[in-house]
This record gives C-alpha cells, structure tokens and sequence, in this order.
C-alpha cells in the first residue's frame, strides 16, 4: 500500500503539467513571470483574449513576486521537473539554461505555418544569451532600452544653452560635451547624472568612451584602457558626487524624486521614467538623448530585456508554442504594452512608443533598441555573475574600495564564478 | 580459583532459558513498528537522504542541471579561502554573540518577573505569540519599525520629538546587526520565557522555603539554589537558541535583504545564494557541511562546558 503511495505521489510529481491532458481535447497550460499585482493585471487582458481565441487552452498563471525568487524557484522546478510548460527568463539567467538545455529550440516554429512571430521580426542585439550557436531558444518580450533623460530646466540653471537632443542630431553628442555638462550641473550644485547600478548604465557608458567588457570569453573591462577609463570616470564622479548611485538615494529622497525636483541634469533609465515625470506634472521639461559617444556617432546603448521560453520536457508543446508566439507577436504586445512603460521588442509595434509623442524624441528609444545589446552571452552563461560584477562595482563607487585595487579583485571575481561555472 | 570465584562462571554457563513472550506484547510491538515507520520514513527520506547527499555533492561540481564533476575538496578550498564567505561567517557568530545571551538573560528575568505573579497565563500567551507569527509579517513590522529616515517609525518619532536623526538600523552595516539581533531575541523571547518558567515550576518550594529560613537573601536564593536547579534549563535553552541563531534566514531575508547589505549575508543566506542564485549546489553544499560543523563543534564545546555548571541532582 505503502509502495503503491510512493508510486503515485511520484509519478503525480514527475512531468511538467499540472492536470489537463483531458480526452475533450482540453489543455491546462502552466506558465510563470515575475512581477507585483499590477503587472500581473496587465496580463488578465491578455489571458482574456487568448483563452476566447482557444477555448480549449486553460491558461493557469504561476507568478513569483520578486524576480530575486523567481529564477531560484524556477531552477526548483526545472531540477525536479515540476517548471512551467511556458516560463520566463531573465536576461541574466537565459545563457546558463540555454547551456543546460532545458528550453525547447525555437526555431524551427516560429518559421513554421502556426508562428505569428517570425525570428526576423526580432531585433539580432536583443536576443543576447537567447540564442546560441544560431539557435533560438527564448523570444524577447519587451524591452527597455537605457537612454539618458535631461532636464532642460536643470541645465539651463547650470548654464547650460546646448540641447543634448539637438546635438545629438547634428552628430555632436560626444562624451567630452557631456562631461563637460556634468561638471557644470556640479558647479551649479545639482547631480551631474543620476544612474541605476546596473549593466544597462555602466556598460553603456563603457561602450560610450569606445570601451569592450567582453572579448573571446574574457572579462576585459578592467583592463581594456577605454573601459577602465569609463570606470575610472564613474568612480570618480560618484566620489566627487558628480553623479549620484540611485541605488543609494534614501528612499525619501530618491532618484525620481530628484529628478522632478530638477536637482540633477539626466537621469539615465528607460521608458518607465515616463511615469516618474507625469507625476511631477511637468512633461515639456523633459526629454531623451543616446549614451554619448567619444565621435559623437550613435553607438551601441544597453536595452534590459526578458524573454519566453518553453519547456523542453513540456507535454502540451503545440499549445504551448501558440501561446508563446502570440503573447510575443506584434498583437501581443500592442495589447499587453498598451499604456504600459516598456518598449516593444518586436518590428512593427512602434506606435506604442512614438503614437503620443512623448518625449519629443521618443524615436531614441527604438534606434537604442534597434541597434542596442541585451547583457553580453558570456555573462550570462554564469548565473548570478551580473549581479556580483554590480556589487562590487558598488563597492568602488561608494569608495569602500580603491580603484585599482578594486578593478583587480573585480578580474579576480569574474574569473572564480566563470572557471567554477566551466 | 576459589568456590567464589567460580561461582559467577557456572552462572554464566548455565544455558539461558527461552521465554516466550506473550502474544499481545508482540502485537503492540508490530503495531508500534507499523505507527513509527511514516515517522522513519520521512526521517530517511528527508533528513538522512538529503543529508547524504548534500555531503556527496560538497565534493562535486554540480549546476543543478547539468552532470556533476567530481572535484574533490575544492569547493572547501574556495569557501575557506573566500572574504565573503569569510564575512558569512563572522556575520553568523556576531548574530549568536548578541542574540543568545541577551535573549537568555532577557527571558530569565522575565520569566522570574512572571513566576508565581497572578493572571501569568495572560503574560505568556503575549510574550509568545511573536513565536506563532510568521517571521515574514514580523520581519514586514519591524521593516516599519526601523526604517531608515524618516519613514521608519522609530527615526520619524525621534527625529520629531528630538530632533535627533539616527542611523538607518537596517542599511548600516555597523547596525545592521545589532538591529536583527533585537528582532530575533523579541520574536524568540516567548518560548524562552515559557520554557524558562516550566523550569522555575520544577524547583521544590520546600527548597526554597528552606533557603529563606536559613537567612538567604533574593541574590542568594537566585544564586546558590534557582540557577543551579535551573540549570538543566538553561543548558537545554542554550544549545537550542545557539543551533537556531546560526540557522537564522528567513527573518533576516525579509528584514533586511542581504542582497543589499553584506553586513546581514550569513552562512544560511550564502548556501541559499551559491545554490538557488549561482546554480553552484557543490560550493553551496560545502557551505552547509561547514556550518554543520561549526554548529557541532560549538555544542560540543556547550556539551562539555555543561558539566561545570548543569546540576542534574534533585
């Protein structure tokens, strides 16, 4: 009897569905996301519609509040092979569950008949750790591509007459220019820029002074000179409190806060800032600009993505792969993006962004993700790795630790987690 | 050899004779066997096996995924060598430091403020019931509580009546410890406290009667007759609060988030992160051995400590 419970319980553990493989033809599909109560709104719309078009699908949602939790509960799953049937992954951890092989390829389908997402309607830059040797193995949802956002009336106190934007137009929107702004919002007693801690900004502002973070497999950022330039620049403006670490703003007195209070110049961030300004009510003020660059020609900027994936050991793979190639398709997005603050990552949605003309050059937002990188392959084969680089760059930039100092056990940090991942 | 010498011998030769015993205390064994075997099983299946395993995979690397690699005692080497781990550790043994005497003493004096005072049942069912609240709401509370700035209600208080601004006990470093040991030792204060007072209801009251008649002072009658009759008490609430201060996680997880402040990052906190962030379940296993060890040595060290001051005797 015993035996007989322990037979059962396992196999109702084993294999990925959670019910519904009924003979009606019906389908429960198990899918999981990050996100709070609001984003999870977001998706009632879409879920909504999907299960009109396909009655014979159950959507059944599984989220996680934190995306800190998300990917160890996902790992959970995927080792006891209990996952989603449709999961997303962050861009942080898509290279080392694309290493694994527990995501299905993709390829295959969505050139098929049934795809309503076809891989050209995708952008190469954003697949970043999404697709390996040629293959795809995850669709990016959304994007938010990291620009700098100015405030014109914070520069015009500082004295500043150029607009960054119109600069930028005419090919001068270069890093000695935008420097030099910083220094004078600095002498005006504002914050230069205000940046998030994370890869979006401090490798846009490395691809901005010419600088590499990886090549052939190698960390190179604290030792190719361009990149260990833009580092230096950003641990001594952030000593200097030319720049402040929004990560460590108090909470009453934060980065948005600062920001609308017109206390700092630009605010680097993506389109989700759109909200941080309409609650300060004061949206002519503002507008976006690229990264600079050292020549004043675009270069690559950094765009946060997330992407949907399937499971590999998934039993309704047919239905699964509908539901993920319609969530992602252009009437997917439109539909869940809809007022939202993300930018689409698929061609042809782009109404979204430019439709009510906000910033003046919201166009900025689809060349940075037209031309930008997801977080670099080789990073993300190593799960938590991004995260450590960001720590300890945190250290350096709250001057806890010395540059050169700090830029050594950086190398050293990279090389343990990447020689233990291999 | 003497008839004396001789006679536990013939004892001994002598063939032992075969009781049979009776049928209804072989029954009531069988039975006790069939009711322990759930209890067993999930000891082998949740405890032993996992335990096994863990110790196997401390010697292999191992993504959760993909093959395991046998690699020996590297991943002992990498932690033991490691800064940050390093600072686990000292984080781990700082929060034991403060957390297991205050919260004794602490719930010493309050449970002998409660011993013999009327309504105590009223008492005890407060002073425990932060023990049967989720350590996630009372980690949501004291959030409120110690907030940085003036959001926290403590600072927003003090910086209002005072003009006084404090640290940000929960993003401070230097704080940060002193702030999850007040949580800790207030939400453990109650069994503390209980377990204390079942002690202090044990202690004949003739003892004490005795001791007064002999002219012993409240000092005195603490000293030389409650402590030592509660000392089996103490000991026991000692070895457990130990076990549990090293063991802390979730209260400290949701309080304070170590993701942000390395100053609350323990051992518990780097196993969770090397293994279920890192996709390392060797290095995060090595982890868990070594504060399997350091929590064994530390009760053996309590173990032997115990006989210079546990008085077992009536």
């Amino acid at each position: 009897m015993l035996t007989l419970a322990i037979a059962l319980s396992a196999s109702a553990c084993s294999g990925t569905n959670g019910g519904g493989d009924a003979k009606d033809g019906k389908v429960t599909l198990r899918w999981s996301t990050w996100g709070s109560a609001e984003d999870m709104a977001v998706f009632k719309a879409f879920t909504d519609e999907f299960t009109k078009k396909h009655p014979n699908i159950t959507l059944k949602l599984e989220p996680v509040a934190s995306y800190e939790d998300y990917h160890p509960k996902l790992l959970t799953q995927l080792t006891s092979r209990t996952a989603p049937d449709v999961f997303y992954v962050g861009d942080d951890y898509i290279g080392k569950l694309v290493a694994d092989g527990v995501l299905a390829p993709l390829d295959e389908q969505l050139a098929g008949p049934d795809s309503k997402s076809r891989p050209a309607d995708f952008f190469e830059g954003i697949y970043g750790g999404a697709k390996k040797s040629g293959v795809t193995y995850g669709v990016p949802n959304d994007t938010n591509p990291e620009v700098l956002w100015f405030d014109k009336k914070a520069l015009a106190e500082a004295g500043i007459t150029e607009d960054p934007a119109a600069l930028n137009e005419a090919g001068r929107w270069t890093m000695a220019t935008y420097l030099e702004m910083n220094a004078k919002l600095k002498a005006a007693d504002k914050y230069g820029s205000i940046f998030w801690n994370w890869y979006g900004a401090n490798y846009s502002l490395v691809n901005g002074f010419g600088g590499k973070v990886w090549e052939n497999g190698k960390y190179v950022a604290t030792t190719d000179p361009k990149s260990r330039q833009a580092l230096k620049v950003l641990a001594d403006g952030y000593r200097d409190k030319t720049f402040a670490s929004a990560d460590l703003l108090p909470e009453g007195n934060s980065a948005s806060t600062q920001f609308i209070k017109h206390k700092a110049g630009f605010y680097a961030g993506g389109r989700w800032v759109v909200e941080t300004i309409r609650k300060g009510g004061d949206l002519p003020n503002y507008d976006i600009v690229p990264f600079p660059s050292e020549s004043g020609q675009p270069v690559q900027g950094a765009v946060a993505a997330s992407y949907l994936t399937l499971n590999k050991d998934g039993k309704h793979k047919k239905e699964a792969f509908t539901f993920l190639t319609e969530f992602v398709s252009k009437e997917g997005q439109q539909l869940r993006l809809k007022g939202g603050s993300a930018v689409p990552s698929v061609k042809g949605a782009e109404s979204l962004v430019t439709g009510d003309g906000y910033p003046a050059h919201a166009q900025t937002f689809l060349d940075v993700r037209d031309k930008g990188f997801a977080n670099f392959p080789d990073e993300v084969a190593v799960p938590g790795l991004t995260k450590a680089v960001n720590d300890h760059l945190m250290k350096i930039w709250e001057g806890k630790l010395g540059f050169d100092e700090g830029m050594t056990q950086l190398q050293t940090l990279v090389d343990g987690m990447k020689g233990r991942q291999s | 050899m003497s008839a004396v010498a001789e006679a536990p011998a013939r004892e001994r030769s002598r063939p032992v004779e075969r009781v049979r015993e009776p049928r209804w205390r072989r029954r009531d064994r069988w039975w006790g066997a069939v009711f322990l075997a759930p209890q067993l099983l999930g000891l082998l299946v949740f405890l032993v096996g996992p335990l096994g395993f863990a110790v196997v995979l401390s010697f292999m690397r191992w993504d959760g995924l993909g093959d395991a690699t046998w690699v020996g005692l590297e991943n002992f080497r990498t932690q033991l060598t490691d800064p940050y781990f390093g600072r686990a550790v000292w984080n781990t043994v700082k929060i034991g430091l403060i957390t297991v005497p205050g919260g004794l003493v602490l719930a010493l004096l309050l449970a002998l403020a409660l011993h013999g005072v009327r309504g105590r049942t009223a008492y005890r069912v407060i002073y425990f019931l932060p023990v049967v609240t989720s350590s996630v709401a009372v980690s949501v509370i004291w959030q409120m509580i110690l907030g940085g700035g003036t959001d926290g209600i403590l600072n927003g208080t003090v910086q209002e009546l005072f003009g006084v601004t404090l640290p940000s006990w929960l993003e401070d470093p230097t704080w940060v410890v002193p702030a999850i040991a007040v949580v800790t030792v207030w939400s453990s204060l109650g069994l503390n406290v209980v377990i204390f007072l079942a002690g202090l209801a044990t202690i004949p009251p003739s003892l004490l009667e005795a001791a007064r008649i002999d002219g012993a002072g409240p000092w005195q009658l603490l000293r030389s007759v409650i402590l030592p009759m509660l000392s089996p008490t103490v000991f026991f609430t000692l070895v457990v609060s130990v076990i549990s201060s090293f063991q802390a996680f979730d209260l400290i997880y949701v309080l304070v988030n170590p993701d942000h402040n390395e100053g609350a990052q323990t051992i518990v906190y780097k196993v969770y992160q090397q293994g279920f962030r890192e996709f390392q379940f060797g290095l995060s296993s090595a982890a868990a051995l070594i504060l399997l060890l350091l929590t064994l040595a530390v009760t053996a060290v309590q173990f032997k400590a115990q006989k210079r001051f546990v008085h077992y005797e009536s």
